[in-house]
Order: structure tokens, then C-alpha cells, then sequence
């Protein structure tokens, strides 16, 4: 295969027009070459008009083509191209004449075939100029372009198209034929140069620069122009190319479009100004609408908004104050004025009505700016706007000018579009703060989670007499229910449950309290009542106001088969017995710890010694399980307890504590959390 | 949730609550009850016979008054309880240190 190479379409456009334009001269001197020696050439006047059409296409081509990859070129690029291809054109024609002038009346001078020459570069000079112009428009014109507007432009493009060929129908007369080809022409153009939406994109300073553009693209006109009725007025040239409808139309397109957005750019000079205004405002508000990056604070949004909504309503002076209670973002903003004129001014506000009722308002989200007259010295109006963060005002921003009256509705409507955008900018970047230190928060909980499962031991000390399992859960990430051993010696053990009131993270550091007390009471072989008594005492001056723990303890003597309980307040413990096949709830005096801080406690705690034989169980358990309630309000409660251990007293302690799990949840139903702690332990004597 | 009513009765105030007192709602009654301590009240019967359910979260409110009204020579008394919410009580032992009674009347007439 025979890769071809790529055709480059601009420079082989711009090649076939080098070579039309030669052989288009070349056809033409032969022609004169004849005429002069008086020998028929044969070459018909087609061949020329077929060639001219020729490099009116190929010069369409190249332009088109090198004008549309250059197509994000600003409008002054654009214009400044027209420019300077139509001042090289005038350039090369001035220079023609002036070599003419000098030439005086010479034989030089009337020399034909040179002339003809020249004849050929100007025009094909004001062709390119025109060609090229006519695309640069066609580039503005349809800037934003609409559909109408495209197809508008395609019905131009196409009686163009007729008007290159019209010359074969009119052999370049001025009839009328060709009067009424140029209006229609000439009207599609004056409806094309209404397409000027380019124009207000320009600021004060491009405008100028494209007025002196847009001038000489029309003083180059003007000249070439002239060039062109002179030629045609000299009848030197056998076959006029430049009488042409399609020069003619271009030159009045031309000339029309560029008039047009003369006009137009020297009467919006004016109001250019507006115009960037509104262009600011729009970049200003987008500064604002992002939301604040990582690294910056609230106070630069607040900087970009005072500067945004100062230039908004030409604010004379400005300030931000915020609320004392708000302290997250530094307080006072000044602009242009000191802190002493700010306290006065404030001081002025506060003398009006309005303002103070204004300040008053108990409905922050509703509250609109507002715009007062003052009797200063310097400012004679000022605007306040309530910063509103998350429906309660933050503070606000007073701005100041020196005129009376001077903020307009346009104005406060802007200011107020940029407050209220800033404020959704500084409300979201709480939000975020507020969520990552919630996952922060969220982070530091499950490190005490991890901590606090840590309190309850896992490793259970009993020996080969009982079998033993004890389970806790907690209904937030940390909870205050607590269980744990000790081995007081070879044959002594003891056994402890313990609640703390309330649940959540308060209850998780009283419950590892409860374990230090534990851990350090029960090395001192207290007797059960005894244990509750230091306990009560030790707890009395770490428990906070309103809360208290309840425990049960028990001291297992598995030589003499007794176990010694107390209790604190706690839930009773239910003690199966084998021999009976029944089983009681342990319920006897016994206050609760923290409750009484003094010596009285000592009155209300009791000890209660009791066998056990081979078979019995002791199942101790937090009230979490007693008060777990299902859908209809109902407590799972002491009897379903009762029950489920005398059905279920020949399993292991495992497989008894998993039934009653399972028993509660069902209970409680599948889906639904149990809202308290709630622990469980079983202790089987073998 | 926890309503509360307040009303006065033979130099008694009394307190009634309705519905339950849980941990997220104890803070009320315990502003309820501060309440009428700051407006000089010497004696207060709570009233809990629309009383469902009391947490521990609610029996730390009554018990953190305990030491406060002794010193004050305040009386509080718990009247009307349902069985259930009563052995929440007992269970804790507050029956000993706070005086329950049966109804409103017995209350007021001790």
C-alpha cells in the first residue's frame, strides 16, 4: 500500500491560488499580446472569468481554513488581520501609482503589458483583502451565533456563490440586471451586520483599539475602492476582471459590517464601563459560590465579599462587624476608614429607628438589607446587611458612601445575592469542620470502645467446682455495665455485676472507676457487706451529682459449699436450685452506691449466706434485659427470665446464656435495638 | 416522653408526671423539680400514677436532691406508683430514703 501523504489544505489552497492568479495573468497578457500584434488569439473571455472564479475559490479556501484554526483569537486579533492585509494591499497600490506618477508620460508609462501587470497585483491584492475580510466578519458575526443567524449567513454565502458566476450572464455591463443583483446583496448584508454581540465583550481600552482598527479597514476600502472605478473608467484593459458583482458586493458588505460596528463600538463606549461592572460582579459572585478550599478561613471569604460587594455599589467605605458571641472569625473588617469613624457612624445607627428595630428582629432568615440616611460629616447614606449563618445573624456589614441616597435597588440587590452566597460558603465550610471532627469524634469512640472492652476481663477465673460465662453489651459505642472475678484464695471466689445509671460515655468512666474500686477492695478480704460499705464511701467523692452505681456481689466458698451475696441497688439475681427445680429472684434490702454519701449507708446494706448444691445456677443480670421492651411497650421482665432458665437449667451456662439472648431478641423483635446495656452472667456449680 | 404538671395542694406542690422518664428526658424533671425548690416550695408530693417507666437515668434525678432537701429541711414524697415502676424503686432501695405512699391523699396526709 502506497501511503499517501497528508494534504495540508491551507497551503495547497494557497498554492493553487499562486498558480490560478499566474495562469489568469498569463491568459491575459497572451490576449494583449494578440491584440497589440493584431493576431487573433483564440482565447475567449470565458477562460479569464472561469480562472477569476477560480481564485476567488481557492483565496476562500485558504482563508477560511487558516482564519478557523486560529479561531480562539481574540476580536482585536481578528480585526487587526482585516487591518493590516488591507493596509499591505493600499500599501502596494499607492506605490503602483506613485510609480506611475513618476513615470509622468514616458514611454514606461503607457507601457501595456506592464500595466496590465500591475493591473493583475492590485487587484488580486484587494481581492485577498476582501476575501479575507469578508471571512473575519463572518467569524464575528456569527459570535453566539443562533440558528436564523447561521442560516442567514448561508443564504448570503450562496447568493455569493450566484454572483461569482453572474458575470457569464451579464458579460460585465452595468445594466440592470446588476443594480438589482447588488441590492439584494447589498440588503442581506445589512441584515448580516446587525450580528454585533462581539462588541460588548470588549473592554473601554479594546474598544478604542478597535475603532482605529475598524477606521483604517475603512479608509483601505475607501482607497481601493477608488482604485477599482478608476481602472474601470480606462478602458486599457481588454477584459475588465474588477467590475465584477461579487467584488462589488463584497466591498459593500464590507463596508456596511464595518461601518455598522464602528458605530455601534463608539456609541457603547460609554457604557463599557457597566458592562465590566456586570462582568466583575459575575466573577466575583463565582470567587465566592466556591466553596472555601483547605487553608483558607472564613475570614478571606469575608475579605472577598466586602471587596466584591464595595465595588458593586461603589462604596465609598465599608466594615464587617461580627457578634461578640461568634468568635470563630475575627471580628471588624475596616475599609477606608479608621476605628474612630466607625464608632461614630455606629453610633448614628444606632440613633435611627430603623436600624434599631431593624437589629432587633427576631427572624434573622427574613431579614432584608436596609439603607438609611445620615447626617455625618462624610458619609450621608450607608447600607446594612445581616450576615445570616445557618438562620441565626452572625453579625453584619455596613457599607458607606459619601452621597445621599446613593445605594440604588440594583445595588442592594446585588449586595444582598453576595452576602447570601458568602454566607452559604462559610455555612458549608462549618458543616465540613463539624464533620470531620465528628469523625474524629467517631474515632476517639471506638479507641474507648477498644479500651473499655478491655475492663471486662476474658478470661473468667473459676475452678473445676463451677462452670462459668458472662456476656456485656453495650447499647451506645460504650456503655456502664460491668462484671468481673477474683480468686480471694484456694477456695474462695468471688463474683461481681455492677451498673452504672444512665448509659453512654459518662456511664463508661464511672464503670472503670467501679473496676478500680473492685480490682482494689476485694484484695483486703472484706466480707460482701463490707465491700459495699468502702465502696459506697470510695464512690461517694468520685460520682458525679445525679448518678449512681448498683452492684451484686458474691463470694463463693466452694470448700463449704456457701456463698456469701450483697447487694447494691442492683437487679436480683435469680438462684436456681437442682434439688427443688426452682428458682427465686434474690430481692432484700440494699442501697444502691452514691446514693447515701455518709455513715448512713452502713444502715441500709445486708449480707445474705446461702448453700448450694450440685446443679444450681446463679444467673446475674443488669436491668437492661429486665426492661428490654418489644413493639407494644411490654418489658421482657423477670418471670420470661425465670422461665427460660427452669426449662433451659440442664444446659451448660453458655448454651443457657445464649437462650436467653436469643430470647431477648426476639422478644425485642428482630430489628430493633435494645436502648439500654445490658450484661448477663451464668454460673453453673458442677 | 415525659409530661409534667404542676400544681399546688394544702401548702403541697405538687409534681405530675406522665408518660416515662428516660435518660434523654430526666433533665427536665430535674429542671422541674429545681424549679420549685428556687420558688421556696417546703414540701413536694410527686404524683406518679401516669408514670409507665423510670431509668436510672430518672431515679439519679430524685436521689441527687436526697442530701440537699435534708439539709433544707425540704419533704419529698412519691405517691401513686404502679407496681413495676414501685419495685424500680425498691429494687434501688430509694423506698428507704424517699417516703412512697399509696395515693395523693395519703400523702398529703402524712
Amino acid at each position: 500500500m502506497v501511503k499517501l501523504p497528508s494534504i495540508h489544505i491551507g497551503k495547497l489552497s494557497l498554492l493553487l491560488a499562486i498558480l490560478v492568479w499566474l495562469a489568469l495573468l498569463f491568459v491575459d497578457l497572451v490576449r494583449l499580446f494578440g491584440m497589440v500584434n493584431e493576431i487573433d488569439s483564440g482565447i475567449s473571455d470565458e477562460i479569464t472569468w472561469i480562472l477569476e472564479i477560480l481564485f476567488f475559490f481557492t483565496l476562500y479556501g485558504f482563508y477560511s481554513y487558516s482564519i478557523g484554526k486560529n479561531i480562539q483569537s481574540d476580536f482585536l486579533n481578528l480585526l487587526w488581520r482585516g487591518a493590516s492585509t488591507g493596509i499591505f494591499a493600499t500599501g502596494v497600490a499607492i506605490l503602483i501609482e506613485l510609480f506611475y506618477f513618476s513615470l509622468g508620460d514616458s514611454k514606461l508609462g503607457s507601457e501595456p503589458f506592464l500595466k496590465n501587470f500591475f493591473y493583475h497585483v492590485n487587484f488580486a491584492l484587494t481581492t485577498i483583502f476582501l476575501i479575507s475580510s469578508a471571512l473575519l466578519w463572518k467569524h464575528l458575526i456569527l459570535y453566539q451565533k443562533s440558528k436564523q443567524v447561521v442560516k442567514q449567513w448561508q443564504a448570503f454565502e450562496f447568493a455569493m456563490l450566484v454572483a461569482m458566476f453572474f458575470v457569464f450572464f451579464n458579460k460585465n455591463n452595468f445594466d440592470y440586471s446588476f443594480f438589482f443583483g447588488m441590492v439584494i446583496l447589498l440588503v442581506i448584508s445589512a441584515v448580516l451586520s446587525g450580528n454585533l454581540k462581539w462588541i460588548p465583550y470588549l473592554t473601554f481600552k479594546e474598544k478604542w483599539k478597535s475603532l482605529l482598527f475598524l477606521f483604517l479597514i475603512l479608509i483601505c476600502l475607501g482607497y481601493l475602492f477608488r482604485r477599482f472605478m478608476a481602472y474601470s473608467e480606462a478602458e486599457t484593459y481588454q477584459v475588465n476582471l474588477t467590475d465584477n458583482l461579487f467584488l462589488m458586493a463584497l466591498f459593500g458588505f464590507i463596508f456596511i459590517y464595518a461601518i455598522f460596528s464602528f458605530l455601534v463600538t463608539l456609541f457603547n463606549l460609554p457604557t463599557s464601563s457597566v458592562f465590566e461592572q456586570k462582568l466583575t460582579e459575575a466573577i466575583n459572585f463565582q470567587r465566592l459560590s466556591q466553596s472555601i478550599q483547605p487553608g483558607e478561613n472564613e475570614e478571606q471569604v469575608l475579605d472577598i465579599l466586602l471587596d466584591s460587594c464595595m465595588s458593586a455599589s461603589y462604596s465609598d467605605a465599608a466594615w464587617i462587624e461580627i457578634n461578640s458571641e461568634e468568635q470563630k472569625i475575627g471580628t471588624n473588617q475596616l475599609r477606608f476608614l479608621d476605628e474612630a469613624a466607625k464608632e461614630e457612624l455606629s453610633e448614628l445607627i444606632k440613633n435611627q429607628k430603623a436600624a434599631t428595630d431593624w437589629a432587633s428582629s427576631d427572624q434573622p432568615e427574613t431579614l432584608q438589607s436596609l439603607t438609611l440616611r445620615l447626617s455625618h460629616a462624610r458619609f450621608e447614606s450607608i447600607m446594612l446587611v445581616p450576615l445570616v449563618i445557618n438562620k441565626t445573624a452572625i453579625g453584619r456589614m455596613v457599607l458607606c458612601k459619601e452621597v445621599r441616597d446613593g445605594f440604588n435597588k440594583e445595588m442592594v440587590n446585588i449586595v444582598t445575592t453576595f452576602v447570601r452566597q458568602a454566607c452559604i460558603a462559610v455555612e458549608n465550610h462549618r458543616l465540613l469542620n463539624q464533620a470531620i471532627q465528628n469523625e474524629r469524634y467517631q474515632e476517639e469512640l471506638k479507641i474507648a470502645q477498644r479500651v473499655q472492652k478491655a475492663l471486662l476481663p476474658t478470661k473468667l477465673d473459676h475452678p473445676d467446682s463451677f462452670s462459668i460465662c458472662a456476656f456485656s453489651k453495650a447499647a451506645d459505642e460504650v456503655g456502664g455495665d460491668y462484671y468481673d472475678t477474683y480468686q480471694l484464695d484456694e477456695n474462695r471466689y468471688v463474683l461481681i455485676i455492677g451498673d452504672v445509671s444512665g448509659k453512654g460515655t459518662s456511664a463508661a468512666f464511672h464503670m472503670s472507676q467501679m473496676k478500680g474500686i473492685f480490682q482494689s477492695l476485694i484484695q483486703l478480704n472484706l466480707s460482701p457487706a463490707q465491700f459495699m460499705i468502702k465502696a459506697n464511701s470510695a464512690l461517694s467523692k468520685c460520682l458525679g451529682k445525679n448518678h449512681f452505681i448498683t452492684a451484686s456481689i458474691f463470694l463463693i466458698n466452694i470448700a463449704e459449699k456457701k456463698i456469701c451475696h450483697s447487694r447494691a441497688g442492683h437487679i436480683p439475681t435469680l438462684f436456681y436450685q437442682a434439688g427443688t427445680s426452682k428458682s427465686e429472684f434474690m430481692l432484700f434490702d440494699g442501697l444502691g452506691l452514691g446514693i447515701l454519701r455518709n455513715k448512713q449507708y452502713e444502715n441500709h446494706v445486708q449480707e445474705k449466706t446461702f448453700s448450694f448444691e450440685t446443679g444450681d445456677l446463679l444467673v446475674l443480670i443488669t436491668d437492661g434485659i429486665v426492661e428490654a421492651k418489644n413493639q407494644k411497650g411490654q418489658q421482657f421482665g423477670f418471670e420470661r427470665i425465670r422461665s427460660l432458665v427452669e426449662i433451659h437449667h440442664d444446659k451448660s451456662p453458655a448454651e443457657i446464656q445464649n437462650q436467653l439472648i436469643d430470647s431477648l431478641h426476639l422478644f425485642v423483635g428482630g430489628d430493633r435495638m435494645i436502648d439500654d446495656d445490658y450484661s448477663m452472667m451464668v454460673v453453673k456449680f458442677n | 416522653m415525659l409530661r409534667l404538671e404542676k400544681s399546688t395542694e394544702n401548702q403541697s406542690e405538687i409534681l405530675s408526671l406522665f408518660g416515662e422518664v428516660d435518660a434523654s428526658n430526666s433533665v427536665i424533671l430535674d429542671e422541674a423539680i429545681q424549679d420549685l425548690v428556687e420558688g421556696g416550695a417546703q414540701s413536694i408530693i410527686v404524683d406518679g400514677t401516669q408514670l409507665d417507666y423510670i431509668s436510672s437515668a430518672g431515679l439519679g434525678v430524685f436521689m441527687s436532691y436526697l442530701e440537699d432537701f435534708n439539709d433544707k429541711g425540704i419533704t419529698m414524697k412519691i405517691c401513686g406508683l404502679s407496681p413495676k415502676v414501685y419495685e424500680v424503686f425498691k429494687i434501688l432501695g430509694l423506698d428507704q430514703l424517699i417516703p412512697i405512699y399509696q395515693d395523693r391523699a395519703s400523702a398529703a396526709a402524712k
